[in-house]
């Protein structure tokens, strides 16, 4: 009866509009290395809080741009 | 393959070079006496520091394979991001603290089932030199296994739950 919490994000179409930023220019102003900025999205990885905040403010949008929320029945069996 | 992942490679390979050293030495060159216990010991610690030595020379070394790296593709295509990049590459972040810690927790099982078969073999009579090479031996091997588990983590991605 549990459902999961399917997490994505925008950050490669938000790295496009925001005049093609780089993986390596929002690495750096999110202070993280461009390899989990690949895995972000790649959605290989989910941020903390803090790295999420991080990433919003980067792209000066709110955090809920950057990611979306959704559910997902657990399957029962 | 991503440069974290090169890094640990580069450390594993000082860390079997050093294995490997410490094998070729007591194989060949010396071995003391098995009741020598601080002969024992003081060629562990020589050969410890060796291998400590040699990580710091390893990190040096990809640290500036990538510079030139980095620094011949910027004269190449004029560029000025590779130096970002090499900025970004080589900082630890939530995510590599994260894959350290999940990969120190095997490498730890690893070295603690090391422990518990040198005791079992001190219990079944086994000398005293075979268990302390037991330990270090599964030391060795927890940190073998911790890099491989790191480079797993690293490639396939890691989740935070």
């Amino acid at each position: 009866m549990g459902e999961k919490l399917i997490i994505t994000n925008n950050i490669r179409r938000l790295r496009f509009f925001a005049n093609e930023m780089t993986q390596a220019e929002l690495a750096q102003k999110a202070g993280v290395t461009r390899q989990t900025i690949i895995a972000l999205e790649a959605g290989k990885y989910l941020p903390s809080l803090e790295l999420a905040f991080k990433i919003s403010n980067a792209f000066v949008v709110p955090i809920e741009e950057v990611f979306e929320c959704s559910t997902q029945k657990a399957d029962a069996s | 393959m991503s440069i974290s992942s090169k890094r640990i490679i580069f450390s594993l390979a000082a860390g079997i070079a050093t294995v490997f050293a410490y094998t070729l030495y007591v194989c060949i060159v010396s071995t003391p006496a098995t009741e020598d216990i601080a002969h024992w010991a003081i060629l562990m610690l020589i050969f410890i520091i060796i291998g400590v030595v040699l990580q710091v020379i390893a990190q040096i070394l990809i640290y500036v394979l990538f510079s030139i790296k980095e620094e011949v593709e910027e004269n190449v295509s004029g560029s000025k991001r590779h130096k970002l990049f090499l900025q970004t590459s080589f900082i630890e972040d939530e995510r590599d603290r994260l894959i350290s810690l999940k990969a120190i927790r095997i490498g730890y099982a690893c070295a603690g089932t090391g422990l518990f078969v040198a005791l079992v073999a001190l219990a079944c009579g086994a000398p005293f030199v075979a268990a302390l090479h037991i330990i270090v031996g599964a030391g060795a091997l927890g940190s073998l296994i911790e890099g491989c588990a790191s480079i797993y983590f690293h490639e396939r991605g890691i989740s935070n739950g």
